[in-house]
Formats: C-alpha cells, structure tokens, sequence
C-alpha cells in the first residue's frame, strides 16, 4: 500500500557494501592521522582525495586540503612558480569536480571550489562550462546557482550576460524557477544601476511582459511564471509614497462647535466637529507606512498656530515608528469671545524631505492642504455631556438623510493639491498602458481555460488598474471594476476553497472601497439618526452593516466618520479603525470577534464614547482566531502604558480580565454594550463599571 | 515556447499528483474502519527503524561519516516524539559517542577526530537535551579539572555544573570564533557563510543560555539581506527563498528579538501558497512536494501564528502581581524559576528599548526568549490545512517503519525526523497554551493511536525536555 516494497540487496551487494564502508573507514582512519599530524605529502593527499571522492560531505578533510594548499604554496621551490601554483590549484579543481559528480549538493565542495577560485586561478570559460554541465543536469539546484553568482561577481561578467544566459535557461524549461528568480535579481541591479539599454525602466519591464507571457499562454498551470510576473507587477505599481487623503480635507469650510449646537441647519456631517477644547484634530494618511513626519517635515500655517510646536503621533501601536496615518491637534485661541472667527490653515509636505516608508521609497511629490476652520463665539453656557440618553441602534432610530448633506468634493478624499512645483508633471500613463494591457492578455487566456492563479492575477491586475487611476486625475475617477473582481474572488472561493479566507478577506476589502469610492452607493449607505435632541453626536451615521466582511480597509475614504455601523458582519479584528479619530460612536455587535485583544485599535480613539460589542464571540474561543494579514502583526509596545502602581484595581480581578484591562483603561465610554458574548458575566460587568467612571449606560440599563 | 507543451518540472508534478491522488482515492472508497486503520501511526514499526539505526546503520550510510551527531537527533528526537525512549545502554552509547565528537576547544564535529561544525553541535546539543538525562547534560565535556576543587567551596553548585560552566565558556568561544564580521556564522573555520550557521548557532547559544550581543551582533542584518521579494528566505544574499532556510532564518531572529525587521506579511503570503494539492509542502516554488517540508514550513506557519499584535506582556505581568511573596530564596530551584518567569518578561517587554543602556541589561531582553515565545497565546487559526497536512503525511510519507519525501521515494532518518516532526506541528497548531493537548477534532485519525508529542518550534527539541534543559542551564 505505502508505495513500493523495498527491495532486499542481495548477498553479493551487501558484501560489496561491507567492503566499501571498510575501506572508507581505513581511508578515515589513514586521513586523520595525516591531518592530525600536519603531513601534506604527496600520498597524504591522495588519501584525503579517496576520501572526499567517496565522501564529498567530508568537510574536514576540505580544510585539510586548504592547509596543504597553503603550505605546499609556501614552499621555497614554489616561489613564484607560476606553474607550480597553477598545477596545485588545477589539482584542487579537478578533486572538487569528481567530488560533485559524486554529490553535486555537497556544501563543502562548492565552497571549496569558491576557496580556490578566490585564489586566483581558474578561466572563467572553465567555471562557466562546468556549471552549465550541472545545471542542466539538476537546473533547480540551488548551490550551483549560488556558485554561478559568485563567479559572475568575481569575474565581473556583465549581468547583461547572464540575464541571456537565464534566457536561454527558460527557453530550455520555462517551468525554471530558479532561473526566473535569477532574472529578477539580475534585473533589479541593472534597473538600479541604469545600465545602458536598461533605462528607461518601462521599456524593459515592457519586454519582460511580452516574454513572460509567452511562458504563461504555453502552459498557465505552471507556478513559475506566475510567481515572475507578480514580481513584474510589483515594479509596476511600485510608485513614490504619496499623501492620499486628509482631514480636514483640502478645501473645506470646517466649523468647531463648542456645544454641539451648530448655529443653522445647513452644517455638513463631514465638516462640522464639535468640540469642547477649541482643538481639531489633524490627520495625514500615506499610501504606505511613513515615518518620520514632524514639525520640520510638515509645515502648518495658520495664524496663532505655532508649526514647529505641534506634536506628531503616529496611529499604529506596533512601535516601529511607521505609520499610514498621522495625527496632530491643532489648538485655536479663545480670545475672539465673542463673533465667529474664521482661520485660514494650510500644510505643507515638501518632496523628498526625510519622510520615508518602510520599503525605503520616500515621499515623492510635494503635498499641500488648505482648508478653513469657523470657530465660533464662546458660550457660557456648557452642554453637560453627562445628561444623554442612550443610543439606540435599532433600525427605527435612523432614517434617510436629505441629499444635500452630502459635498461631493468631502466624499471625494484624493481631492488633494500636489503641487509640482519644479519637478517634471509625474504621470502614470505607462504604468497604466501597462496594467491595461496585461489585463488584457489575462481576460483573453481566460477567456479560453479556466485557471485558478490566472484568476487571481486578473484580480489582483484590476485592483491595480483602480488604484493607480485614483492617484491621477478625476476624470477617469469613475472607471471602476469592482463587480468584476468580486466575480473573480468568488469564483476562486469555489476553485480553491483551501485557501477561502485569504479570497474572503480581499473580497471584503472591495466590496467595501466599492462602496466608499462610489457616491451613489455610499448615500445608501448613510442615515440620519431620529432624535436630534442628542446633541452629543453628529447625527449623522454610516451603516456597513450586514454586508458579510471579513475585514476593514478603505480607510483613507473614512476619516471623517463620527457615527460607523459595522454591526452583522464577519470582522474578527477591528484593524484600521485606529485611523477613525473622529469616531465617537460605533457599532460593532454580531460579528465574530473573539477576544477583548481584537478591540485594541479602539485604544488610540480618545473620542469614542458609544461602543457596542454585544453578541460577538469574546471569550468563546480559547484561540483569538483575528485575521492574519494584516500590515504589521507584531505589537509589541502596546503594554508600554502600563503601570499596575496606578492601577487601584485589585490585582487578582486584572489578572482575570487584563486583556479586558488593557483595552479600556484608557477609553472614556458613555455607553456599552457586551451582552452576549461568552465573558459577558457580572464580574467582568463589575470591572468594566469601575474601570469606566463616565460610563452611563451598561448593556442598556442605567449603571449609575 | 510558442507552442504548447509540457515541461518536464510539470510531468513530475502530474505524476506526483496522480500518484497522491490514487492514494487519497483509495483512502476515501473504504470504509472508516478500515481508514483509521490506514491511517495509524504505526509507532512499534517506526521504534523498531528508529533503534535499529542507532544500534548499528548499515555500509550505505558511511556517506554520513560527517554528519553522525546528525544521525543521533534525528533518531533520538524521532523516537522521542513517539513518546517512548531509548534503553540505557543505547543511551550511554550515544552519550559516549557525542562526548567523543567534542572538541577539546569547542564544539562538536561530525564525528571523532574531525572539526568542530555548527550544524553538528547543533545536532549534539539536542541529541543530549533529547536524551535529557542528568548523565547526558552533564556528559558535555568530562575534563575532571583540578578547578572544580577551587571553586566548590564559594558555591552551591555540583561538580556537574561546573564542568558545564566551562564547557559553556568553550562553546561560547566556538561559537564566537565562527562569526564573520559580516554579523553572519561560518558552518565551521573557513566554513560556508549562510542562515542556517545562524541559525544552528543562535539555537545553540539560545538554548545553553550563552547568548550575548557579542554574538547577535549583526546577525540581523545578514538574515534581513536574504529575504528575497517573494517573501521567503534565501541561504544567502541573492539566493532563491527556500523552506528550510525561511524556518532557520525566521526562528533565529525571532531568538535575537529582532523578527519585526523582516516583512512579514510578505513572508506569510509566501508560506501560505506552499502547501500544495497533494496536501503537503513544497521546498520552493514550482518543486515538488516533500515530507520534510512539513516541519519547515509548517514551523514557520506555527511560529507566525505567535507573532501577534497581542499584549502578551501582560501576562508575565499579571503573574506578577499574582505572587504574594518576593521570594529570593536562593536554594530552591523552583524559586528560582518562578522568579525568573515573572521578571525576565517583565523586563523585556515594559521597558522599551532605550539608547546607551547597559549591555547586561540587553542580554537579558533576548536570555529567555525561546520560553517567552511558547507562552505567547495564539493570535491567528494556523495558516495552511493543517488537517491536509496530517493526511499526507500519514498515508503519503509513512512506511512500514520510517516516513519518506514522496511516494516512490525510499525511507531515511532524515525525513522520518522531519514528518514526525511536521506532524506533531500541524497536530498542535490549534492548542492556545504550550503544555495542553490538542483537542480530538485537531488529530487526523484515532487520537489514542497518532497523537504525537508536543515540540518546541523554535528549536525542535520535544517540550518536556526543554523545559529540563532550560531549568538546567538557567541556574548556572
């Protein structure tokens, strides 16, 4: 049943194996002595040869033959003795070569073939010819392929040369792996380096479109190319870190309310705020994970506002320094008591000027937003935040808002100046040509097999395609294929179900930038909320509920969101959320969240007053099963804000709940919803009581 | 390339395929009680492969003359993990076979009379961990030193600690001896410079609790310059990512604390697209799949599974404030032990790392890193079939007696090591807490039968005996 039925050998070869392994041992034993005893004759060589012929792991006796080397080098009669040399070197070669007949997967051989080499002493004609006799013989193994880089480097032959070389590799066996891998690297050099006829990029990368499609069309269930042509995609989509969206966003006309009475009617729920300190938040979202944004890296412009004093934080907990989004508070005076005073704000992000990603890329063009802030007269009269009532999230609570709420150029977050003020006009016409194109030749093998990575590609191609239109003009802005790539994730739901999640997950994330980017869809998504006697918060509410996601993204489009409804969906972790700094109500009941751990973005939002995490699976689980890609999965700082000797908890009642601890200590929550979930009990209603001194309201009953 | 044909790479693949799904065929037309028979673990046969090979192997291995402490660790954990163990006598041929392969400056080599190489201490360390005898911890260098005398009276401590103390300071210069100033390690003196000598030597120095940043100087960096884009590690700059490197490459810095440095992300999209139809795990892109890669990858799964946004700090904190008393009582090891726990997280984790400190203070944010990380919870469902995992392993690897790359292939050490090991990964990547059983629905076939023993990912070395070890050499 297991395969084969192994083989007894027969008398005669275990004899003949006996005899082998004894003579081996001799060889050993002989080979030892030598090395022990420092003799490098002419017969003690031959002994340790024997050896590493029939042993090539042997790595002793490599060493060996190094010292020998060296010391016979060092005799009187072979000063410079450049034949004499050469014949030991050549001695060397030729044991390293019979070596690897015997085993070409020996570490030991082919670093001391590298030894000998470094040396000086070999034709490179010689090395290259030898490792083509190997490479076609085994042309994944990775040792020879690490051989051959190092001649190449060593013998600086041009990577043009070789680039032909893993050419004519994948023309033997397009299903060569290591050959496309090998091009990669060899293209990322000359890219870097503008080698001559590898600059422009576009044209080469172009070319290597046309050949690995040739690759992809002979057979598209090969992995190989695939894998190649993510790397090209890669290149492609690869662009400058960019200020993607803002808030406030450029050209708006923002007014603070002190009282949450917002003067007439007409205020837009994206541009009114209301708050209590005279303070707006600032909130800057890159295209990647940035650092170093601060005062000398943005500049704030306003009158009463000192630029170098304004503190940046970054909104991610993992402490690597690197974040999408950044936020200030900008603080406005008290001293126009008494009349509406407008303030003129503007930043400024130079090109270039130490604010770097992650990868390394830095910001590439010049960002500059410009907004108004309306900050009225002071009123005596404060609104005790105390006296609400509670927030119901019942459907009867909300109804449709009136259209004209909505301003199209809020809605629209990439509404956002690049000034290019000496640089030549950055466009992406190629990259663009080139995704459109690929998308293409994937619809056409598409359109005749069906196969599952070609799928993916296409998907992940037109996720691309809308990506790279949105950083250009807003014209072409409503080209969008959404409908299209859910299509392709379902499909591949079906086709691949080992991997349902991962597809789940991407899915999510379209369904919901199909939503946000879309201004029609989005205003169905959004209600007004029916009590308008509550004056603490923007009535006005995003619903994203019931529409089966896995997971939060689209986040740059969601910075101005006061009031979210994630409530019936399929989200394990509120990754993302940390963004939201508006944020003073949210609803995230029945998902499938499983431990107070995945609520750790609420952390960073100090305005969260409304919280609903009822009938999720917290505590249900001893496995916190939060999704696994997320864009940094190492948090590591979180517990740095800890400090039990402020705690006046008793120790024991945090060491049951402290993950419970951890998350709330820092939240000041009016209201809270736990109810149905697996922890939800009167200890943990206890510790939450006392661990929110605002809170009001506890699973819809008055707790004060 | 016009025209459209078949490579040979994917002939192999459809054959491997076919032959795979022959098996699973058959498996799933027979009824379940004769499946869970198929499916057993068949432990005595596999006992019976594994003794037999360290008794006595046959003329065919002297290929391995290099590599035999290798040959010990793979059979001793194998047998380990099968929740049985050798008999004295073949445990004090080991002990004394090990002893002989030890340096007299450092180090073991692949056997007596050759050079001290990392990746053979690595496999002497965890043979004799393994082996976890007081005899055979205490076997690592048996120089009965006239200073043994000197010292007892100012300690505490027995003559076995002694000997270790020292072997330790050898093993230690070894290690240090091997390290290149590009922060990488050399396999052995003028040796192959890669990730797996990082590995071999970090693991080492991790587990014998001589890690300092002397050593992990820089080891960062030389892992960090091997991950290529796909998101998998190479063996060296500009190499293609690999399976056994990635799982050396990542455990190594998750040992030195540094593992945040490598995209992760990336990494996890590379690992995740390894596992294959067949249910197994290929090696690299486009090979085929193999048995062995089921610990390699499957570990780097497990490990990532660990690597989490959770505060897990707390933990060690709230333990803290669990313990009444601040016990610093010196006598009782058990002491020793709590203490340790509670405030070797404790300092590693509450103060951030700041600039100009002491490098004592540093050493002790990486000394206990491989039991931090056991202890972390879980943060994700494991990231690959582990169930698919179990099945091709148990009806495409095994033999009668011993576990093989494929069907076709012929059964070894190596990869009866490496299945097993695989296994008991992919059998435990469900369980929360480090010391719990896995739950019945998590095991492939009859739990009594296929449950196998629990390891340490970052090592593998069975989990009981690294907690003796690490009781062991954290009091000296």
């Amino acid at each position: 049943m297991h395969g084969r039925p192994r083989k007894a050998p027969t008398t005669e070869e275990q004899e003949a194996y006996a005899i082998k392994a004894s003579k081996l041992r001799s060889l050993q034993s002989q080979f030892l002595q030598f090395h022990h005893n420092k003799i490098y004759t002419k017969e003690a060589l031959d002994v340790s040869a024997k050896l590493l012929e029939s042993n090539p792991e042997y790595y002793t006796a490599w060493n060996y033959r190094k010292l020998a080397v060296q010391h016979n080098l060092n005799l009187p009669d072979g000063d410079n003795n450049e034949e004499f040399i050469k014949s030991i070197l050549d001695e060397e070669l030729k044991l390293v070569e019979n070596a690897l007949k015997k085993n070409f997967k020996s570490y030991g051989a082919w670093h001391h073939r590298k030894w000998v080499l470094s040396k000086g002493h070999s034709s490179t004609d010689k090395e290259l010819l030898l490792l083509a006799k190997f490479q076609k013989a085994d042309s994944r193994n990775f040792h020879a392929w690490n051989y051959r880089r190092f001649v190449t480097t060593l013998k600086n032959i041009p990577d043009e040369k070789e680039l032909e070389y893993t050419t004519d590799m994948i023309y033997d066996n397009f299903s060569n792996y290591s050959a496309w891998h090998n091009r990669s690297v060899l293209l990322s050099h000359l890219l870097k380096e503008k080698a001559k006829g590898y600059s422009p990029k576009d044209n080469v990368l172009t070319e290597e479109y046309e050949f690995v499609r040739h690759a992809l069309f002979t057979d598209p269930d090969d992995q190989s190319g695939w894998f190649y042509h993510l790397w090209l995609l890669d290149q492609t989509v690869k662009l400058d870190t960019l200020l993607v969206s803002s808030w406030p966003p450029h050209g708006c006309n923002l007014s603070l309310s002190m009282d949450g009475s917002f003067g007439d009617c007409s205020f837009s729920p994206f541009t009114s705020l209301q708050s209590n300190t005279r303070t707006l938040p600032l909130i800057l979202y890159f295209s990647e994970a940035v650092e170093n944004i601060c005062s000398s890296t943005v500049e704030v412009e306003c009158e009463n506002i000192v630029s170098n004093e304004l503190v940046w934080t970054s909104l991610s907990g993992d402490g690597t320094g690197f974040a999408q989004a950044w936020l200030t508070y900008l603080n406005f005076p008290e001293e126009h008591a008494h009349s509406e005073k407008a303030y003129q704000v503007k930043v400024n992000l130079a090109r270039s000027q130490g604010i770097f990603s992650s990868t390394g890329v830095h910001h590439g063009n010049s960002s500059h937003i410009e907004f108004t802030v309306s900050v009225p007269p002071y009123h005596s009269e404060h609104v005790d935040l105390k006296n609400e009532g509670k927030i119901s999230w019942s459907e009867e609570s909300f109804c449709t808002h009136d259209a004209q709420f909505l301003e199209s150029d809020l809605v629209n977050p990439f509404h956002l100046e690049r000034t290019k003020v000496d640089e030549k006009v950055v466009d992406y016409q190629w990259n663009i040509t080139t995704i459109n194109d690929e998308i293409a030749h994937c619809r056409e093998l598409l359109s005749t097999m069906n196969c599952k990575i070609g799928k993916l590609t296409l998907a992940r191609l037109l996720m691309a395609h809308d990506t790279l239109m949105s950083y250009t003009s807003t014209s072409h802005r409503n080209v969008s294929h959404h409908t299209e790539i859910l299509q392709l994730y379902d499909d591949l739901k079906k086709m691949d179900p080992p991997h349902l999640h991962y597809y789940q997950d991407e899915c999510s994330l379209v369904l919901l930038k199909q939503i946000i980017s879309n201004q029609e869809l989005l205003l169905k998504h959004c209600r007004k909320y029916r009590d308008p006697s509550s004056p603490r918060i923007n009535n006005f509410c995003l619903r994203l509920n019931n529409l089966s996601l896995s997971r939060i993204g689209s986040m740059e489009l969601l910075l101005w969101v006061q009031v979210l409804d994630l409530s019936s969906n399929q989200l394990k972790t509120l990754e993302g959320l940390e963004v939201m700094q508006l944020l003073s109500c949210l609803n995230v009941s029945h998902n499938k969240l499983c431990s107070f751990t995945a609520l750790e973005p609420l952390r960073l939002l100090r305005s969260l007053k409304v919280l609903d995490i009822s009938y999720n699976e917290i505590g249900a689980h001893s496995i916190d099963t939060r999704r696994y890609l997320c864009s940094s999965p190492l948090n590591h700082r979180s517990g740095d804000h800890w400090k039990p000797e402020e705690s006046e908890m008793h120790g024991a009642e945090v060491a049951d709940y402290w993950e419970a601890y951890a998350i709330f200590k820092d939240l000041n929550l009016i209201q809270l919803d736990v109810i149905g979930n697996a922890v939800s009990d009167e200890k943990i209603k206890l510790l939450l009581i006392k661990l929110l001194p605002s809170l009001k309201w506890l699973d819809g009953e008055s707790c004060r | 390339m016009e025209s459209r044909r078949v490579t040979k790479t994917l002939e192999d693949q459809r054959m491997v395929e076919r032959q795979v799904r022959g098996i699973y065929d058959y498996f799933y037309s027979i009824p379940p009680n004769s499946q869970s028979v198929i499916l057993e673990l068949q432990r005595d046969k596999h006992f019976d492969f594994l003794t037999r090979g360290l008794r006595k192997l046959g003329p065919l291995f002297s290929v391995l003359d290099a590599n035999r402490p290798w040959l010990c660790y793979w059979i001793l954990h194998s047998i380990t993990l099968l929740g049985e163990s050798v008999d004295a006598g073949l445990e004090n041929d080991s002990i004394d076979f090990l002893t002989r392969c030890q340096d007299k400056d450092g180090g073991y080599a692949g056997g007596p009379g050759q050079m001290p190489h990392l990746a053979t201490t690595y496999a002497a360390v965890n043979s004799l961990i393994t082996l976890g005898s007081p005899k055979a911890l205490s076997s690592i260098n048996r120089c009965t030193s006239y200073s043994m005398f000197l010292l007892v009276p100012y300690l505490s401590f027995t003559p076995v600690n002694i000997d270790l103390m020292m072997y330790r300071e050898k093993l230690h210069a070894f290690l240090l001896r091997m390290k290149d100033p590009s922060g990488g390690f050399r396999m052995h003196d003028g040796g192959e410079l890669d990730v797996r000598a990082c590995y071999t030597a970090i693991s080492v120095a991790s587990i014998l609790n001589i890690v300092d940043d002397e050593l992990i100087h820089g080891v960062g960096n030389f892992i960090l310059s091997c991950q290529t884009y796909e998101g998998g590690i190479a063996g060296e700059p500009g190499a293609e990512a690999h399976g056994g490197y990635t799982f050396c490459g990542l455990a190594a810095m998750i040992l030195i604390n540094e593992v945040n440095r490598l995209d992760l992300p990336r990494l996890i999209d590379w690992v995740v697209f390894r596992q294959g139809v067949e249910g197994g795990f290929q090696g690299r892109t486009n090979k085929l799949v193999d048995g062995c890669y089921s610990f390699w990858q499957g570990a780097v799964a497990f490990l990532i599974q660990r690597l989490n946004l959770v505060v897990h700090e707390q933990l060690g904190l709230s333990n803290d404030l669990g313990t009444e008393s601040d016990d610093s009582s010196e006598s009782e090891l058990s002491d020793e032990e709590e203490h340790l726990e509670g405030t070797s997280s404790h300092v590693q984790e509450i103060c951030p790392p700041q600039e100009g400190q002491e490098n004592a203070s540093d050493t002790t944010k990486i000394a206990d890193t491989g039991y931090e990380f056991i202890n972390r919870p879980i943060a994700m469902q494991p990231l690959y079939d582990s169930m698919y995992l179990q099945q091709y392993v148990l009806l495409c690897s095994q033999v009668d007696g011993g576990f093989r790359d494929k069907p076709g292939k012929g059964r070894d050490h190596y990869h009866t090591c490496y299945c097993l090991s695989g296994l008991s990964i992919a059998q435990y990547s469900w369980t929360d807490e480090a010391d719990s059983p896995p739950l019945p629905r998590d095991v492939f076939g009859l739990y009594s039968r296929n449950l196998v023993e629990q390891i340490h990912p970052l090592f593998n070395i069975e989990l009981d005996r690294y907690y003796e070890a690490r009781k062991y050499f954290s009091c000296l």
